[in-house]
Parts: C-alpha cells; sequence; structure tokens
C-alpha cells in the first residue's frame, strides 16, 4: 500500500500544480482584464475633467448638441484620445484608468464613473492657445510650489472631435515636451554653472569686455547680437544683456574648466555628447531630456552650445522645470504633474497626486544668486512690457533650420508668492508677425491670477 | 488488493443532479441565448435531456462497482455539446454529439482493454506492434512534417491515438522491473524499461520531427509519471540521493534546452503577444480580450464574438466558454473535468499497474489543459492542444474516452 500511495502523491502533485496554475490564471486575469479591454472594441471610456470640471476629453463627445465648436482643440495634442492616432498624450497613457470596465459585470457595465481629474485650467489654456493667433509654437506653465501644470498649449493643434484630415505638420506633437533649441535661455543654464564654479561672492567680479565680435582661442568668431559691443560688462550685466562674447569668453576661461561646467550640466540633467538621448515622464507622457555637446571650452561648438545655439536642445517643460528650482530658492525642481486625482468605474478615488522634488540639481545659495540675477534682468528689462507682475525672466531667440528662421522663447517665474507661476513660451519663426512672448506670457499670467 | 467503493451514491439522485446542471444550462441558452428559430434549441435540449436519462439506464443496468466516472464523463460530454453549439449563435453541433457517443463507446473499450492486468500482459506484443503502426502511419501518411492524416472526408491525428497506447505501455511493462539482466558482468537492466525507453526516444523524436510542440510536454509527463513509478517500484532500490541527482539533471537538460532550441521554439518562448496584436499575438490577445469582456458571468449563450477567430472551438474554446458563459462557468467545466481525475484519489486503484495507469491518465489530461488553457491566456508559450472532451475534435475526443476509460478501470473492481 506504501506504494500505492507513492502514485497517487504523484496524482496528488500534478493536480496541486495545474490548480496553483488556474489560481496564477484568475489573478492574472483579475488584474490585467481591464487593460485587455483597452484593447478591445467594445470599450466605454470615461471622461477627462479640467481643475474646475470642465470636460477637456470626452471619447462620445459632438458638436452639434453638446460642446462649443472647437472645445478641445487647444488640448487635442495633449490630452488627445483613444484613436491610437496620438501616442503621447494623456488618454493614449492613461486609457485603463479611464476604462468603464468591471470584471464582475464584463462589458454589460453602462453607468461607470470612471474619469481623470487634471490640473489644467482650460479657461485659461484657451486664451493661451487663441492669443498665438496664426502663429505656431507652445507654452506651458506650472505652479512651481506644487507642481501642478496649469497650461499646456502647442499650436498647431488638432481637434479630435472633427478628425485628422489635412493636419499641418507637427499637430500631434506636444512640443512643450519636445527638446527644441533653447537660444538664450540656455544662458540661465551657464550661469547656474559659473555661480556654482566660482561661488556667490567672487561671480560678480568676473568681468568681460564685449566688443561686438569674440575672436576665441581657436581663431573662431563669436558674435554679439549687438555688434558694437556692450562694453565691460559684469555677469548680472551680461546676463541681462544676453551678451554672446561675455558667455564665449566666460566658458573659454580656465577658471571655469569643462569639468566644472559638465558636472553642472549632468546635474540638470543633460545627456552630454554622445550620451544616449533619454526621456522623464510626466504621468506616462514622454518628456524628452535636454541634450549638449562640450568638447573642449576653447572650441567653438562647445561655447556657441554654452550660448543656447548649435547642438544644444532643451524641452519648453524641462526649462520650466528649471525655473521652479530657481524660484523656490531650493535648487530642487518641483516635478510637474497633469493628474490631479483618478475615479474609478465604482466612483472611488485613487491615485491623489502628489508633490514631489527632483535631487537638488544645485545649491541653494546657488539658487539665490541666480533668483537675484533673473529678477534683476526682470524688474529692469519687463516691468513695461508685462505690467503688474515682479517676475525673473530671461528670453531667448533661437536659430532654427541653418539661421533661416528664428525662434523666440521666454522662461520666467513670478516672485509673487500667492501666484507662484512658472512658464516657458516658444514662437516659432518670431520674425513673421508681430506676436511677442511677452504678450503670451501677460496671457498666462492675467487668465491664472 | 480489491478495495471496496467507498462512495455510495445513489442512481436516481446522480441522474437528477446530472439533469438539473444541464436544464439549468439549457434554461439560459433559451431565456437568453442568440437564436432566431427556436428549432435548434429544442433539438438540443431533446439530444441532451435524451442522453442524460438513457445513459443513466445504461448505467444502472450494469451493475458495475464504481460508476461516478461514468456520470462524470455524462456530465462533462452534455455540458460540451451545449457549449460548442452555443458559440457565435445558438445551433446543434452534430459532430460534438456523435462524437460523445464514440467518445463513450471507447471509455468502455479502454475499460475492458485496462481492466484485467494479466490478460493485458500476455498481449503486451500486440502493444508494442500497434504504437509501432501508429508512428509508422505518422511519418508516413501524414503530410511532410504535419500531424495530421487526410481522408478527404476526415482528417485524423494519429498523435492523439498514440497517447493511450504509450500511457498503457508505460503501466503494463511495470511488473517486469524485478527480471533483471546482466550486461558485461555489472550493469543491470530491464529488458521491458530498455525497449520503452527506445520507444519514448522515437516518439520524442517524431514530435519533435513534426513540430507537434503541443503533444511532446503530454509525453513527457507520461513518460515522467513512468519514470517515477518505476523509482517507487518495491522491487528497485532506488536511494533519495539518486532521485536528487537525476532531479538536477533534469533541470539542467531542461533549461539547456530552452537555451539551445531552435530559432522558431525560441520565438513562440518569447512573444509579446501585445505587440503583435495583429500577427503572431492574434489568437492569445482576442482570447484574453473575449475572457475580460465576458467577466464573471459572461455576455450570453450565442452572444460571443470569439468564433471569428480561427480555432475558437479547439485551441482557444477555454476563452470561448468563458466569454459566452462567463468566467466562473469557465472554471466549473474545468474543474469538472479536475474532479473526475480525483475520483481516482478516493476509489483508490487497486493494483500498483492501476494506479500507474491512472497517473500516465491524469498526466496526459493534466499536460493538455495546462497547455491550453495557460497557454491561450498567455501563461506558457501557445501551442496548439485540445482540452479533453471540452475541444472539438474526434481523434482527442476518442483518445479522451479511452484514458478515461483506464481510470474506470483502475476504480473497478472485479467479481
Amino acid at each position: 500500500m506504501k506504494n500505492l500511495n507513492r502514485c497517487q502523491k504523484l496524482i496528488w502533485l500534478m493536480l496541486i500544480v495545474f490548480l496553483i496554475g488556474m489560481i496564477i490564471l484568475f489573478i492574472k486575469i483579475q488584474f490585467e482584464a481591464s487593460y485587455y479591454i483597452v484593447n478591445s472594441n467594445s470599450k466605454s471610456l470615461g471622461l477627462v475633467y479640467d481643475r474646475y470640471k470642465d470636460v477637456i476629453f470626452d471619447n462620445d463627445a459632438d458638436y452639434d448638441s453638446q460642446y462649443e465648436w472647437g472645445h478641445f482643440r487647444d488640448v487635442g495634442n495633449l490630452i488627445g484620445d483613444a484613436s491610437g492616432q496620438t501616442t503621447n498624450t494623456l488618454v493614449a497613457r492613461n486609457s485603463e484608468k479611464l476604462n468603464n470596465y468591471s470584471f464582475t459585470q464584463g462589458t454589460n457595465f453602462s453607468d461607470g464613473q470612471a474619469s481623470i481629474y487634471t490640473t489644467l485650467d482650460h479657461d485659461a489654456n484657451q486664451k493661451v492657445y487663441n492669443a498665438f493667433g496664426s502663429k505656431d509654437g507652445c507654452a506651458i506653465a506650472y505652479n512651481y510650489k506644487t507642481g501642478e501644470i496649469l497650461v499646456c498649449v502647442s499650436k498647431p493643434s488638432v481637434d479630435p472631435v472633427i478628425g485628422y484630415d489635412d493636419l499641418a505638420e507637427g499637430s500631434l506633437l506636444c512640443k512643450a515636451f519636445i527638446k527644441t533649441v533653447p537660444g538664450s535661455t540656455q544662458k540661465v543654464s551657464t550661469l547656474i554653472a559659473a555661480v556654482e564654479n566660482y561661488g556667490v561672492d567672487k561671480v560678480d567680479s568676473l568681468e568681460y569686455v564685449c566688443n561686438g565680435i569674440y575672436t576665441n582661442i581657436s581663431g573662431d568668431d563669436i558674435k554679439c547680437h549687438n555688434l558694437n559691443g556692450h562694453g565691460t560688462e559684469n555677469i548680472t550685466e551680461a546676463f541681462a544683456n544676453s551678451c554672446n562674447t561675455y558667455f564665449a569668453q566666460l566658458v573659454e576661461d580656465s577658471s571655469f574648466g569643462l569639468n566644472s561646467i559638465i558636472k553642472t550640466f549632468k546635474s540638470l540633467g543633460y545627456t552630454i555628447n554622445d550620451e544616449e538621448s533619454s526621456t522623464f515622464l510626466i504621468n506616462g507622457i514622454k518628456v524628452q531630456t535636454a541634450s549638449t555637446t562640450l568638447t573642449d571650452t576653447t572650441d567653438f561648438n562647445t561655447q556657441w552650445g554654452c550660448i543656447g545655439q548649435g547642438e544644444t536642445m532643451i524641452s519648453p517643460c524641462q526649462l520650466m522645470m528649471w525655473q521652479s528650482a530657481i524660484a523656490n530658492k531650493s535648487g530642487k525642481s518641483t516635478y510637474p504633474y497633469l493628474i490631479d486625482h483618478v475615479v474609478n468605474v465604482n466612483g472611488k478615488e485613487y491615485d491623489q497626486a502628489i508633490t514631489e522634488y527632483t535631487d537638488s540639481l544645485f545649491s541653494t545659495a546657488t539658487a539665490e544668486k541666480v533668483y537675484d540675477i533673473m529678477v534683476s534682468n526682470g524688474v529692469n528689462n519687463y516691468s513695461y512690457s508685462i505690467p503688474n507682475y515682479t517676475l525673473g525672466i530671461k528670453s531667448g531667440t533661437a536659430q532654427v533650420e541653418n539661421g533661416d528662421k528664428e525662434n523666440s522663447l521666454l522662461v520666467g517665474f513670478d516672485t509673487n508668492e500667492e501666484h507662484p507661476i512658472a512658464f516657458c513660451i516658444l514662437i516659432e519663426d518670431k520674425n513673421d508677425g508681430n506676436l511677442t512672448t511677452e504678450s503670451i506670457a501677460n496671457v498666462i499670467l492675467n487668465s491664472l491670477d | 488488493m480489491a478495495t471496496q467503493s467507498k462512495i455510495k451514491v445513489h442512481y436516481f439522485w446522480l441522474t437528477v443532479l446530472i439533469l438539473m446542471s444541464h436544464v439549468a444550462m439549457l434554461g439560459v441558452v433559451f431565456f437568453k441565448g442568440n437564436y432566431e428559430t427556436l428549432m435548434y434549441p429544442i433539438i438540443l435540449s431533446a439530444f441532451v435531456i435524451l442522453s442524460d436519462i438513457v445513459y443513466s439506464g445504461i448505467i444502472k443496468s450494469r451493475k458495475q462497482s464504481v460508476y461516478i466516472v461514468d456520470y462524470m464523463m455524462l456530465f462533462i460530454l452534455n455540458m460540451s455539446i451545449i457549449f460548442q453549439s452555443c458559440f457565435g449563435e445558438v445551433s446543434f453541433s452534430y459532430k460534438q454529439a456523435i462524437l460523445s457517443i464514440l467518445a463513450l463507446i471507447c471509455c468502455e473499450i479502454g475499460c475492458k482493454v485496462a481492466l484485467n492486468y494479466e490478460k493485458l500482459e500476455k498481449k503486451k506484443t500486440y502493444i508494442y506492434i500497434l504504437a509501432g503502426i501508429i508512428i509508422l502511419s505518422i511519418v508516413f501518411l501524414t503530410g511532410s512534417r504535419s500531424m495530421w492524416i487526410d481522408l478527404g472526408f476526415i482528417t485524423i491525428q494519429p498523435s492523439e491515438f498514440l497517447k493511450p497506447v504509450y500511457v498503457i505501455l508505460c503501466a503494463t511493462t511495470l511488473s517486469m522491473q524485478h527480471r533483471r539482466k546482466t550486461i558485461l558482468k555489472r550493469f543491470k537492466y530491464v529488458p521491458d524499461n530498455i525497449i520503452l525507453l527506445i520507444l519514448t526516444v522515437i516518439i520524442f523524436a517524431l514530435q519533435w520531427w513534426c513540430r507537434d510542440l503541443g503533444s511532446l510536454p503530454t509525453f513527457m509527463a507520461v513518460a515522467f509519471c513512468a519514470f517515477i513509478s518505476r523509482i517507487c517500484y518495491p522491487e528497485t532500490k532506488f536511494s533519495k540521493k539518486n532521485i536528487i541527482i537525476l532531479c538536477v539533471i533534469g533541470v539542467i537538460g531542461v533549461v539547456c534546452a530552452l537555451i539551445f532550441a531552435p530559432s522558431y521554439v525560441q520565438d513562440r518562448l518569447n512573444v509579446d503577444i501585445w505587440a503583435d496584436q495583429s500577427g503572431s499575438g492574434y489568437q492569445q490577445c482576442k482570447a484574453l480580450i473575449a475572457i475580460a469582456e465576458g467577466g464573471w458571468f459572461g455576455k450570453g449563450a450565442g452572444y460571443g464574438t470569439l468564433h471569428n477567430v480561427a480555432a475558437y472551438d479547439t485551441d482557444i474554446v477555454f476563452s470561448a466558454i468563458c466569454e459566452e458563459w462567463g468566467f466562473f462557468i469557465g472554471i466549473m467545466a474545468v474543474l469538472s473535468i479536475v474532479i473526475m481525475l480525483c475520483t481516482s484519489l478516493i476509489n483508490t486503484p487497486r493494483s500498483y499497474y492501476h494506479s500507474t495507469l491512472v497517473a500516465g491518465v491524469v498526466a496526459v489530461f493534466i499536460a493538455q489543459m495546462s497547455l491550453n488553457i495557460f497557454g491561450s491566456c498567455n501563461l506558457i508559450p501557445f501551442t496548439g492542444v485540445t482540452i479533453p472532451f471540452i475541444s472539438m475534435g474526434g481523434s482527442s475526443m476518442l483518445s479522451s474516452g479511452l484514458l478515461v476509460g483506464f481510470l474506470k478501470a483502475s476504480q473497478i473492481y472485479e467479481k
């Protein structure tokens, strides 16, 4: 009988292995069923709301009765839809959370409450979108204390309700997350590197002469936008003047050194030289990280890169995040987010957003110094064009398409603690038309007041 | 070694129980099913209820010592007919009905064959010849490197019939363990084991050659059971140390096989089905989506959409059932087969030969169900095997019938 029992044990073993498999299958199905349904034709998706419960995504939307014409256009390439036309959008990346599905009832579920509540201010977003008029570009703004993204516009955009026919190039991309040539807004990073290297006290004593054109050690000419020259400047004046020759000499100075620049830039999150380009995520949406070339401080490309032209590329979103590290005077960026909370099919809230910060990008002393320099620039040069706000500001002009076109950029933050907005604005091909980044900044700040 | 049946179940109440479950299913078909005319549900109900009553009558008239396996067979087969008749739209699956009757006949044949060990052992040579014929038919009669013999009006899968033959060979040669011979004055061996080993190698090679990766694990499971029962045989001396060494070798062998497997096997092992939903992951994606769409309680008989996908009634039948009847009923259907196998744990086999036989049967059933269900649900690589009795498929139905016959034989004691 003992041997008989051994065979029985074998049978038990096989049955138990099978039943364990069935249990694993059961758990797998319970956890993944929602994902399977997202891939099914019979899915039913919930709504996405802005911060004031205005609908910014409705899978069954039509303009005949429900919504005003063009209601979704300003967020078309940010919020997107579930059609698969866009992949790097909030809905495409979070469609499982919107899934009105419960395994208990299968697809018979009709009145699911699944929805995503975002931090966006749709009204402000529409105003900013309209402010662009016929121009293309993007604008992103967030609360630098909490990380809530309030405005995110990218033109040209798409209206998912109208459809995807005859779209202009770039309509499906939210440009705030795509890296672009930063122009002189890059000087903020170079300034941070210089303050980190020299220290807060010594950096003020760095003076160089601008004659309009500077011939560097390698024999290449760096031109300033003011060809008459700015004369002798300190770093605060050079930053306000956005002086190219000053910054070329600053980078070239042997007491600064390549390693020091690389160290700070890496800390800021740049991928340098041939490093593989990377991305980071905001609620599943991919944001490209900054990249630049730093080979030799006497080399034209390295200097040109530190000035913000050539091979340096940064996404407007990341430019905005660095502003938060300065505005908070902490050296730590506030991590931006779009989803405030999610409601599941049964009406239960979950995934409540919390404010998170990056690791320290630079010291608090540096943050305070750069804060002062930027605010000084804002107060002295922008209080007329952007009245009523005390801002820290840096503008930039980026040469694109081999210098044929110029993009205009503006990064900055409001110093008012009650109105903690950091922003980045990009207007493409600025010379064609009269729209300025300052006017867009006015719209953003006013509509978020 | 005759063991008395430990369970006494009343014929009448068992029949009522089975009838009630089938009537409940038919009620769902009538009231919630998707059909255009009432004709099909009526034919289906008539067949199921009539066959329940008739077969119960047959069981009653036969006075077996144990009849739980017969009832379980009846329950599963008629349930399967209802499932198969409802995919897409309620109809009546004549094919499944005829195959079910043939499966019951095969069950009787299997039982008769396996009942008496002494008689069977005398005819062992014929079993070897039968295995040889099947193997040769796979080599010469099937299409190029395929598993099917196409007779025009019907296709036969000979490897299915090899399973019961192999199971019975593994059990029949067991008692020869004490007849050892010595070679080179030192190495002891059992001639029957050597023959079986050669046969096993041939079968494995054949499955590999046919790329029948579904049947290969099934035969491996049976071979494993046969091996274990030889280790445990009273006459053999096998230490725990040897068992551990063998297990380690086995694990290393499997790992090596996985690493050095040909590219078409590797491809199957590393498939991200969701990345290739319209290509190689198509069936599995559709199968998983169908389970999710069905939820706990299903869409209703005949309302499924999986019948548009190839092999909906065989390889991904579990998902098709879950879609229409719900995950709960899907699990219950599978568990009913498990319960049928479990009967051998209650009505313990009356000899070591029979318990080896049962282990082989359980191995085939469990391996096939695992490969089918876990494969279609992407827990393991997807291979095209059937769930015994539930899937459509003649060869599978008949060979499963024979195997259940063996199961039944192990529980009946001869008067």
